[in-house]
């Protein structure tokens, strides 16, 4: 007979299981189990991986919920657990739902429901109650309460009648602690007494012994107790995934303390229940069925297809004008035939209406992805790119082959985020909407201090360890100390330290568990009024209510999700095209000021419409094509400016091209440096067949795009585009790839092409993988590009203020400083009466005329100096949100004591706001040093709130009451911008290594300015202020790391090869201001970086080198020097490293 | 009762339950169904290093009360707790119960 684990806790009990639930089905399935439970804590988190993992082993999956017991004040005492009843068309599954979600909105923070809760919840039979080692039963036993214990029970009786079971469970733990064999068999004669049934289980919770140790740690950490303090966890450690044969025999033992005859029932009325509560997944879950809001919701009154298809049919007019009709139909019959045999409809139809509802709240809209190959999303308003006109492949998207969901994400403005969230919410009504959650797992540094704290370490010593552990992970943490400089000295302690092993064992054991479940930073689920049968919610943390499910588990469950993901870009984006409606407020103010001929796509009150603006404005490509691209959206970083700069784009197509080779497969798979060399004429194109020179022309010959593979596999075997998109996806995956390729050769042979041929493209295919990029991606990723391009361009002031307010990049704000100098513009000083609490362009009227910025401006835009940036209020440290408003509202003040008296400010703010010089202009005979040495001597600077004025009241005017004393003080500007540093995290007044100048005055420094004009291999030192660092994952061979430096006049982008990084050491990553001694390195006609050889901290004069050092022989040289006139194949290596470390999926997305 | 370790062998069946005792020279035979429980192990004071995958025995100790007889069949019955430690494989002797204690 077989046993079935009727308790069970996977990784997804945070804090308390151990095992992933692909461990559980696995350990049960070879144990010979025919079914298994998954009874996680407070949620079904795991639920959907078990299901999956369950059939994929052949074994029956169960679900419960293990959920705590609330007594009346909301306090925990004791557990349960509830079974959802299977083959009952749902009705368990909804009822567990429905239970879990209820549990989350106790009102005590503590999830869980009273008795009262769980007995209305089981009343319908559809959910079954185990009673067991975690009860309020239980834990009465064992305080020696058998009255209390076996009351508690029959008031269980009562609760739930049929539905009870008594859950029997032993440990054979020591006598008085939870899980004792006598405290099993006493539960089980109460049981019989009240002719309740019981049934077996272990309460596992770790799928093998080996999981104990891993318990305690959690256990440790979930009780915030160190191991040694800790006395109320497992009592031992038996709670795993026992055999049915050691189950049998603990049952066995039990009827040994028992009755001997219970054994059998024991065992029986197990599986009885068993039998209860398996799912069947597809008539119980609605397992991969996907379900859409009702017709009634998205508005339709006829068939969505047919909706769908007048609704794409009447755009056509609008928005594609210039096409020919033929190609159109074509196109449309295509789509709309695959979406129809697919019974899609009504998704693109919610997708379409939530896109309605946003652009509905005047918000920027972008589709990205794969979506934007279908011309169905274009006329719907779900994309904005024409899929025609860039000749992007629908089957790449969406065909016959395909039978899940295809996503569909959309960009919004970040800002408006929760806005839009909420927006949805209302519309479709909260029993349809869901947010969607996400699992977070113990990392490195978190793993780490919970290990040190679980074995009593010593917290500093634990702290120093976790601080290092930047960006590994805790499995590769051995590993790190014995490759990374910057860890020696840990590696040292570590081997003299013996209780640092133990730390590390218990960290590896901890890393990648799940800690908690945290709001998707993007997911929204969209279906119909069941929603709420099929998934567990729970309160985000803006409120509104998140599934338990992650975005793994949406397809299974027949959920749909839309990706709705935060772009500050975008943001910026609408902050900047407000700010020149603001200051310029009709069309032709606007065409004046951004020097456009065309005044098409600006409407009468200023505003342009980017949508309309073309896509081939020759003074937007001249500024891409200058590498000034700080702050255009995905073009910013080091390595995407390189292949910027060899590129060279003059198109919009070029953009899409860039975007999509700046990836580790293009990188890697060396398709830059042939692409660049046909680009540029310097070798003659070569196609593959010449067949395929549709399909490559675009890019030379060089396959780039997943679209492009499509096509090469279509024409060769003329397999159809929807099953190429299949073999695509099958490329690069080791199990699927050989059946792919034995097709396309026999394939390819039986249509005539020669062995020869075969060879070489499949060679490019296999070597192509599952990487490359999809062209339709790169398109609706482009158009943001040109887009921010196309502002800098043209409105440069309004844009740097976009910048600055909304911060997209991946850049310290203190370097768009910099950037504001390299472009002209003033940056205007934090005022008391004109900053506010947002960045503004302010027109200067006492403007200097300023040198030609190096940034190129568009021809024909406002004259530079005439518009400066004025900094905010709202970044400075210290100051609240609700300080910041009550000071502009306090606007004008005319002198100090108004400030005190009206804008309310903390004592703290009201220095600080001083030493950063806010009231230098409401000063007259004396300076910024006396008013901070004035501040800094107040008692208090507002009055306690009830003394001020009320609203209604006046405020008596106090005059010029505060008087200052001329100290005769002067600031020195390096204690300017130190203050300003301090509190803005900006050196406004003067670039931060002015101040540094001093000290490397023995030095030939070279300033990035300069570099451009040397010669490749040219030996220099740069001095500068750390702007990035990044560190490409190693893949075998050693790491990388690359730092960039600003030093006012640009930004250097210097590599530290390994040997550099063993002289270095642990300043690699911890200094901020740099010396840096290395070589040129050209790497194209406007790009140019550093071989490091060596670096110092500026902070330390004492380590600096001494004069002559570039003549000193003893000073480093290059183990290895890249051949003169480059190489480009290590370059392209190095790019692509890069380009990994940029993580250019995510920039650009951020979370709240 | 006397509570002390020392080395003891114990053999077992195929189930898993003890069988055979030797202990100090002399073989016992079991008298009564040995219970077992486990008990904590304080693996973070015992253990140097604690890798995944070290398996049983390192969160407990098993232990088995046993009545034992001389095999020779002479002498009172008495009980002994003994452990199990799987890790290192080895059986100790870890408490004599009174009875046999004061005899001895």
């Amino acid at each position: 007979m077989s046993f079935t684990h009727l308790n069970v806790a996977s990784s997804y009990s945070a804090h308390y299981g151990v095992s992933t639930p692909p461990q559980l089905a696995a350990a049960a399935h070879a144990m010979g189990a025919e079914a298994l439970a998954l009874t996680d804590r407070d949620g079904l988190y795991g639920a959907v991986k078990h299901v999956a993992a369950c059939l994929e082993h052949g074994l029956r999956p169960l679900l419960g919920v293990n959920l705590a017991l609330l007594d009346t004040p909301g306090r925990a005492a004791g557990r349960i657990i509830l079974l959802a009843r299977g083959n009952s068309n749902g009705a368990g599954y909804a009822d567990l739902c429905r239970s879990i979600s209820q549990a989350h909105q106790a009102p005590h923070g503590i999830p869980g429901l009273t008795r009262r809760q769980i007995s209305h919840r089981v009343s319908a039979g559809n959910l079954m109650l185990l009673v067991g080692g975690e009860s309020d039963v239980a834990r009465s036993l064992v305080r020696g309460q058998y009255v209390k214990a076996r009351a508690l029970l029959a008031d269980w009786k009562n609760l739930a009648g049929p539905m009870l079971r008594v859950e029997i469970t032993t440990h054979l733990s020591t006598r008085g602690s939870r899980y004792h064999l006598g405290e099993a068999g006493r539960m089980l004669r109460y049981a019989d007494e009240l002719g309740l049934k019981a049934v077996l289980s272990n309460a596992v919770r770790y799928a093998d012994p080996d999981g104990a140790v891993t318990a305690d740690l959690l256990d440790s950490a979930r009780t915030l107790n160190s191991l040694k303090e800790m006395d109320s966890c497992q009592p031992n450690g038996q709670g795993w995934l026992k055999s049915p044969r050691e189950m049998r025999q603990l049952a066995s033992e039990i009827s040994r303390a028992t009755e001997r005859g219970w054994m059998r029932k024991l065992l029986q009325e197990t599986e009885s229940v068993a039998r209860f509560a398996v799912l069947d997944p597809a008539s119980d879950l609605g397992w991969k069925k996907p379900v859409i809001p009702e017709a009634s919701v998205l508005g339709l009154h006829r068939p969505a297809m047919q909706e769908l298809t007048e609704r794409v049919y009447a755009a056509v007019p609008r928005l594609l004008p210039g096409e020919k009709r033929h190609d159109v139909e074509k196109r449309l019959s295509l789509e709309l035939g695959v979406i129809n045999r697919l019974d899609f409809a009504g998704y693109f139809l919610t997708v379409a209406e939530t896109v309605k509802l946003i652009t509905g709240l005047g918000v920027r809209v972008a589709a990205r992805g794969s979506g934007a190959s279908s011309l169905v999303n274009y006329l719907l308003g779900i994309s904005q790119v024409n899929p025609l006109a860039h000749d992007l492949v629908f089957e790449r998207f969406l065909s016959d082959t395909r039978t899940t969901l295809p996503d569909i994400d959309i960009d919004v403005e970040s800002a408006r985020r929760h806005e839009i969230y909420r927006t949805i919410f209302d519309s479709f009504g909260e029993e349809r909407v869901s947010l969607m959650s996400m699992q977070n797992a113990y990392r490195a540094r978190g793993a780490v201090r919970d290990a040190g704290a679980a074995l009593g370490l010593d917290d500093g010593q634990v702290d120093g360890i976790a601080k290092q552990l930047w960006r590994f992970s805790a499995s590769s943490f051995r590993e790190a100390l014995a490759e990374k400089p910057e860890l020696g000295e840990l590696a040292e302690r570590l081997a003299a330290d013996s209780q640092l092993d133990i730390l590390i064992d218990a960290t590896e054991r901890l890393d990648r568990l799940p800690r908690h479940i945290s709001m998707h930073p993007c997911g929204v689920i969209l279906s119909d009024a069941s929603l709420l049968d099929r998934t567990p919610v729970q309160p985000s943390g803006m409120g509104l209510q998140m599934s338990q499910f992650d975005k793994h588990d949406m397809d299974l469950m027949g959920l749909i999700k839309l990706d709705v993901l935060g772009v500050r870009m975008q943001s910026a984006i609408a902050y900047t095209l407000e700010e020149i409606a603001r200051l310029h407020p009709d069309a032709s103010a606007v065409a004046r000021a951004g020097g456009h001929a065309d005044t098409s796509y600006i409407d009468p009150a200023g505003h342009i419409d980017l949508a309309r603006v073309p896509l081939d404005d020759a003074p937007t490509f001249e500024l891409i094509r200058s590498t000034h691209t700080l702050g255009c959206f995905q073009i910013e970083s080091p390595g995407q400016r390189e292949l910027i700069g060899k590129l060279a784009p003059t198109e919009f197509n070029d953009l899409i091209i860039d975007i999509s080779l700046f990836r580790p497969g293009p990188m890697q798979s060396n398709m830059v440096k042939p692409y660049l060399e046909h680009r540029h004429g310097f070798a003659p194109e070569q196609f593959l067949h010449p067949d395929l020179k549709p399909a490559l022309a675009e890019t030379h010959g060089v396959t780039v795009f997943h679209e492009q593979v499509l096509r090469i596999l279509d024409t060769m075997t003329g397999c159809g585009l929807g099953m190429a998109d299949v073999y695509r996806r099958h490329l690069g995956n080791p199990a699927q790839e050989p059946a792919v390729e034995e097709y396309f050769r026999a394939n390819a042979a039986a249509k005539g092409y020669s062995p020869e041929t075969i060879d070489k493209v499949w060679e490019v295919l296999a070597g192509f993988g599952s990487f490359g990029f999809c062209k339709a991606h790169g398109a609706a990723f482009a158009v943001p590009t040109y887009h921010s391009a196309w502002l800098k361009a043209h409105h440069p002031e309004a844009f740097l203020a976009g910048i600055w307010e909304h911060d997209p990049g991946m850049y310290p704000k203190r370097l768009l400083v910099s950037e504001a100098r390299r472009m002209g513009i003033p940056i205007l000083p934090l005022d008391i009466n004109r900053s506010t609490g947002h960045y503004r362009v302010e027109r200067i009227f006492e403007y200097a005329p300023a040198a030609a910025p190096t940034v190129p401006r568009a021809p024909g835009t406002l004259r530079l100096g005439h518009y400066g940036v004025r900094l905010a209020f709202r970044d400075i440290h210290q100051m609240s949100e609700r300080e910041v408003q009550r000071l502009v509202a306090g606007q004008p003040y005319e002198h100090l004591a108004e400030v005190r008296d009206r804008a309310g400010l903390s004592r703290r703010t009201y220095q600080n706001l001083a030493a950063l010089g806010v009231f230098d202009s409401l000063l007259s005979g004396t300076n910024r040093a006396d008013t901070i040495a004035h501040t800094q001597s107040m008692a208090r600077t507002s009055l306690p709130a009830k003394y001020r004025p009320g609203p209604g009241q006046l405020t008596f005017d106090l005059g010029q009451i505060e008087h200052i004393t001329n100290t005769g003080a002067q600031l020195e500007p390096a204690e300017i911008i130190r203050t300003e540093l301090d509190l803005m995290h900006l050196d406004a007044s003067e670039h931060l290594i002015t101040s540094y100048r001093q000290r490397l005055a023995h030095l030939p420094i070279t300033q990035a300015i300069e570099l451009l004009h040397l010669r490749n291999g040219t030996e220099v030192l740069v001095a500068g202020v750390r702007v990035a660092t990044q560190t490409p994952p190693m893949r075998g061979g050693k790491r990388v790391v690359f730092i960039s430096v600003d030093d006012g006049t640009g930004c250097i982008d210097a590599t530290f090869f390994d040997d550099t990084q063993q002289r270095t050491g642990p300043l690699l990553f911890s200094t901020r201001m740099l010396l840096i001694h290395g070589i040129t390195r050209r790497t194209g006609p406007r790009g140019i970086s550093l071989q490091a050889l060596n670096a110092w901290d500026l902070h330390q004069p004492e380590t600096l080198p001494a004069a002559g050092y570039l003549e000193n022989t003893a000073r480093p040289h290059p183990s290895y020097r890249p051949k003169l006139g480059q190489s480009p194949a290590e370059t392209v290596g190095e790019l692509a490293r890069r380009m990994n470390a940029e993580g250019l999926d995510q920039r650009g997305a951020q979370s709240m | 009762m006397g509570m002390f370790t020392e080395p003891i062998e114990v053999t077992r069946a195929a189930n898993g339950i003890p069988l055979r005792v030797t202990w100090q020279g002399k073989d016992y035979r079991l008298v009564a169904e040995p219970e077992r429980w486990f008990e904590r192990r304080k693996w973070w004071e015992e253990n140097m290093r604690i890798p995944r995958g070290l398996g049983a025995g390192v969160a407990d100790y098993e232990m088995w009360r046993l009545q034992l007889v001389s095999s020779e069949g002479r002498g009172e019955p008495f009980s002994v707790d003994v452990s199990f430690d799987a890790q290192s494989a080895r059986w100790r002797l870890v408490r004599l119960h009174e009875q046999h204690a004061r005899s001895a």
